[in-house]
């Protein structure tokens, strides 16, 4: 198990290094000026000119060496090792000031958003996307594997018709209509939650709702097929025979050989879930991090568009060697 | 099955960390959308309406303007009184002794200098960097500074140091004071400035937030001179409490990207009494129709801009409203009471809480004045009669009454009339929309827009080299440019090719003059008419036409010299005739309205003024028992003759010869 973590962790800097160069070609194939602003007053061309200059805008390769340097902590730790970060940090607090803050990992400014660093950006938003996803991930988890076991008790039976017939809708309908049908019922009907606000439980419950449909759907239907399987085998009619409760067979014996499909869908939608959605943030208002996958691409913000990508399959990669760790763990089986 | 419950029990604890370690706040005194995300708080740097929207409220410079007058009468800001010579040129402004920084410390004259020296950098971009050219020097500053990084960046890569960079910094520093006409005398508090031509608006430029001050010691830390370029690279991180130390009414208490911006009253403020409110909440809510959502659910107070698809239907149905009320309207409006004002006066019904504000800006199209066009084929728009033609051919009140349906007035000069104080825009060429149809005008004009295109070399229209139309996808640009594209392929025969792009891509096109014509709006800085006319200037960064017409820039010249407002004012007409009478490098489609949404009877300080400023710190909520409660107006304006048609009264400052806007 430790080798193959270790392995793992080995060949994540190769298959980042090809997604983002892959990520920074297409992006800097979109077309326009990634200075040229929607709106606001142009500076002269000269000064433009250095502009893009000053953020390596005008070279491909100057780009993507200064960004590789900076986001891999490289130049970080060349100028902690040269002195020259801390001489600078000294000449601030000689002017009885803060230093300013410092990023390890520097993921460079937004032009967009002209006041963030990504990495700031991405502070701000991976957490409420992170909290939606968890939260849409376990309502799916819950709604999933109990429709799964109470459809699989009797099959073809009207539960399981019903959760069947929910299931699909769920996956059939795109978000932005589920998300949109749910907030005019519960905001504007019956004005029981409020309105394009993020914070509390509250405010969650809608887009993680919403958000959980989806998998839910899918859940219920692995869950299912898991346990009709699962009850029809040996071990499952020599627990009967022991006279081991209906119940007992379904949850502790069934359910558990019946989850790990489940298991193994989890990591991709975990991550799918957790790094945000941008229809369900726009309809529901959620600062989370899927907006930006579509604006900072609209915008061609260089800088935030590989900040994004780059979280995001890091954490594509985690999330399948968790899931991969908690594989075996469960069924120590697969370990051989 | 313990084993099972851990994916469970971890993302419900993630949850549940997530929900206890945030702290959502209660709501503000008032809360506001501000149209989009602030994208800066660096003033020198700033140029998008939310931004100066809320520079206004966080930072303050020498002057405010009184929105609630029709000229927008300077106030004492920073400065508690000024004096300048006859000439206009020399100005000394008299700092309060009061001013003080959010962290305590006095604001200091030698502030201003510093931050108008971060505004005249070509280091920083600034986009307003031509108001800081007003003084005198500025622009040689700047010009000496682009030529001396220029220098820099051709020495050998093993001279170019962190040494030789700060000391070509030392040397800016030097020249500045040299160079420029600022002088701060931080013992007497006053800050002596000289411009470099004569410029009645400078009052007006002064109370606009790129002039306001930065607090040096705190942004110093973040400017520090490139080795490799020269260059001063500027970060951002003290635009964000707790470092940010401000001047302004108000301080950022928190600023929590994509969700809010939370402002607390400025502890230190010299003007503290007059505060309305204790704390005001900027939350983000990008979707439109949420927006409305949040308003009408009463999370939001005002919306400083509205947009969704269905505008105009909230807009027909407070014109229903009006028509319920017709005669209390009719006899409010006859009183001269600006248009919040009336709508405080009649009942509160929630239908009247959208409001259609006349916008310091306008609409128009643009023809490309170029020879060729980027991709070297023949322009046919380097012709001023073909531009004349197809100007002619622009059936406006159908867009503004069919296509926008937003009370928008047909424009036919750049300045929307009535905006400025005593300058009355030239009558402009008229347009198909004139004349009734069928009417024999209305031939006559089609017939001389066609002999135009003949006398240009083009006597069969179907053989004119296709007309493309470039403009932006959203915002309903595409419309426009289809009923555009409808008039010109009926009236004149030619062909005509629509090209939509994405925004960025639709400047970048703009700004190479890769286009024959193109949508394009302008909305104004400052209470003068130079605001629009400049863009026509030859070289001007925003001459995405290329006009060049010396004659045109000798008048604005001119004008510059002049001394007597009046002649002035009459010098500056005539330069915007020169272009929208007889040029047409671009035609005047319509005068843009701002929507908001707030409910009059709850809010007041809101200037319906057409020059569109919001000063968030006048808002007092009528009915929360703070502040004064009483209903800040434009003072009462003569009472309008001839009652028009449409209800959206013109502002108190239009004066009677503006057109109905319908």
């Amino acid at each position: 198990m430790i080798a193959m973590i270790v392995r793992r962790l080995l060949q994540m800097p190769i298959i980042l290094l090809v997604i983002y160069t892959t990520t920074l070609t297409l992006s800097w194939a979109i077309p326009g000026n990634p200075l040229q602003r929607a709106e606001g007053r142009r500076p002269a061309p000269e000064v433009a000119q250095a502009m893009l200059a000053q953020y390596n805008l005008d070279n491909y390769w100057t780009f993507y060496w200064s960004y590789l340097d900076s986001v891999t902590g490289v130049k970080h730790a060349r100028q902690t090792l040269d002195g020259s970060r801390q001489r600078r940090d000294q000449t601030s607090i000689d002017q009885g000031q803060a230093p300013p803050q410092r990023y390890v990992f520097d993921m460079g400014p937004s032009l967009q958003y002209r006041d963030q660093r990504v990495n700031e950006v991405v502070a701000a938003s991976l957490p409420v996307s992170v909290t939606l996803g968890a939260l849409a991930i376990l309502l799916a988890l819950i709604g999933g594997v109990v429709a799964g076991v109470v459809g699989a008790i009797r099959p073809n039976g009207l539960a399981d018709v019903s959760t069947l017939i929910v299931a699909l809708v769920g996956i059939s309908l795109p978000s932005f209509v589920t998300g949109t049908v749910l907030l005019v019922v519960f905001c504007v009907w019956m004005k029981i939650l409020p309105i394009a606000q993020w914070g509390g439980l509250r405010d969650m419950i809608l887009p993680a709702l919403t958000l959980a449909l989806p998998f839910a759907a899918y859940i219920a239907r692995l869950t299912r097929m898991g346990m009709i399987e699962q009850l029809g085998a040996d071990y499952i009619r020599t627990a009967r025979a022991k006279g081991v409760g209906e119940w007992s067979i379904r949850l502790r014996h069934a359910l558990k050989n019946a989850f790990l499909p489940v298991l193994s869908y989890l990591g991709p939608a975990a991550a799918y879930a957790m790094t945000g959605s941008f229809v369900v943030e726009r309809v529901f208002n959620v600062p989370g991090m899927g907006q930006h996958f579509v604006n900072a691409v609209q915008n061609k913000d260089l800088f935030l568009i590989m900040g994004v990508v780059l979280v995001y399959a890091t954490m594509l990669i985690l999330f399948n060697l968790a899931v991969d760790v908690m594989y075996r763990w469960i069924d120590p089986r697969i370990e051989q | 099955m313990v084993r099972l419950a851990i994916p469970f029990v971890v993302l419900a604890l993630a949850v549940a960390l997530a929900v206890v370690s945030d702290h959502p706040r209660p709501r503000a005194d008032f809360v506001f959308i501000n149209r989009g995300d602030v994208t800066t708080l660096d003033l020198q740097r700033m140029s998008w309406q939310q931004d100066l929207r809320a520079a206004r409220l966080i930072f303050q410079g020498l002057v405010r303007s009184d929105i609630f007058t029709p000229n927008f009468e300077p106030t004492p800001g920073v400065a508690e009184r000024w004096e300048s010579s006859a000439d206009g040129l020399e100005w000394v402004f008299h700092l309060r002794s009061d001013a003080k920084w959010s962290n305590g410390e006095p604001v200091k004259p030698s502030d201003f200098v510093f931050s108008w020296r971060r505004g005249l950098l070509p280091d920083l971009a600034s986009d307003y960097f031509n108001f800081f050219a007003f003084i005198r020097g500025g622009r040689e500053f700047f010009d000496w500074r682009n030529d001396a990084l220029a220098r820099y960046a051709e020495r050998p890569s093993g001279e170019r140091t962190q040494d030789a960079a700060d000391a070509l910094w030392d040397q800016t520093v030097a020249r500045f004071d040299e160079l420029v006409a600022v002088r701060a005398d931080d013992t007497a508090r006053t800050l002596r400035i000289t411009l470099a031509n004569r410029c009645p608006f400078f009052l007006d430029v002064m109370a606009f937030p790129c002039l306001y001050p930065v607090y040096p010691p705190l942004v110093r830390q973040y400017e520090r001179p490139d080795p490799s370029t020269g260059r001063l690279i500027a970060e951002h991180g003290w635009t964000k409490p707790p470092l940010l130390v401000s001047n302004g009414p108000y301080v950022v208490a928190e600023w929590r990207f994509k969700r809010h911006m939370w402002l607390e009253q400025n502890p230190h403020y010299w003007d503290r009494r007059s505060l309305a409110l204790r704390t005001i909440m900027m939350p983000t809510i990008d979707d439109p129709s949420a927006q409305v959502l949040a308003f009408q659910t009463g999370a939001v107070d005002y919306v400083t801009e509205t947009t969704p698809a269905y505008r105009g239907d909230m807009l027909a149905e407070k014109l229903a409203f009006y028509d319920e009320h017709r005669a209390e309207y009719e006899s409010l409006r006859a009183q001269g009471l600006d248009q919040f004002e009336i709508d405080r006066r009649l009942p509160d019904d929630p239908r009247a809480h959208i409001h259609a504000v006349p916008a310091f800006g306008t609409y128009f199209y643009n023809f490309n004045c170029r020879e060729t066009l980027p991709d070297g084929r023949d322009n046919p728009f380097k012709d001023r009669r073909v531009r004349l033609a197809f100007a002619l051919m622009i059936d406006k009140a159908s867009i503004v009454n069919n296509v926008r349906r937003l009370t928008e007035r047909v424009a036919h000069s750049l300045v929307p009339p009535g905006s400025i104080a005593g300058y009355t825009p030239p009558a402009g060429i008229p347009c198909i929309s004139d004349y009734a149809e069928g009417s024999p005008e209305r031939a006559g004009l089609i017939e001389r827009a066609r002999g135009l295109l003949a006398e240009a070399g083009y006597p069969d229209p179907s053989r004119f080299p296709g007309v493309e139309i470039l403009f932006n996808k959203d915002a309903g640009h595409d419309l426009v440019a289809q009923a555009i594209a409808r008039n010109w392929q009926e009236f004149l025969g030619v062909p005509v090719v629509l090209t939509m792009k994405e925004i960025k891509v639709f400047k970048d096109d703009l700004q190479n003059h890769n286009f024959m014509t193109s949508r394009a709006s302008w909305f104004a800085d400052y209470g003068d008419p130079t605001t629009f006319l400049d863009l026509n200037r030859i070289g001007d960064g925003n001459n995405d036409r290329d006009y060049q017409n010396p004659a045109y820039d000798a008048l604005l010249d001119r004008a510059a010299a002049t001394l007597d407002p009046g002649a002035r004012l009459a010098l500056l007409a005539q330069a915007e005739a020169m272009v929208i009478e007889q040029d047409v490098p671009l035609v005047p489609l319509f005068h843009d309205v701002t929507l908001m949404l707030f409910n009059a009877h709850e809010i007041s300080g809101i200037s319906p003024h057409p020059r569109n400023e919001d000063n968030i710190y006048l808002v007092d909520v009528l009915t929360d028992g703070l502040g004064t409660n009483v209903a800040r107006t434009m003072p009462i304006a003569p009472p309008v003759s001839p009652p028009v048609s449409t209800p959206v009264a013109p502002p108190a400052a239009t004066p009677p010869h503006a057109e109905p806007i319908r």
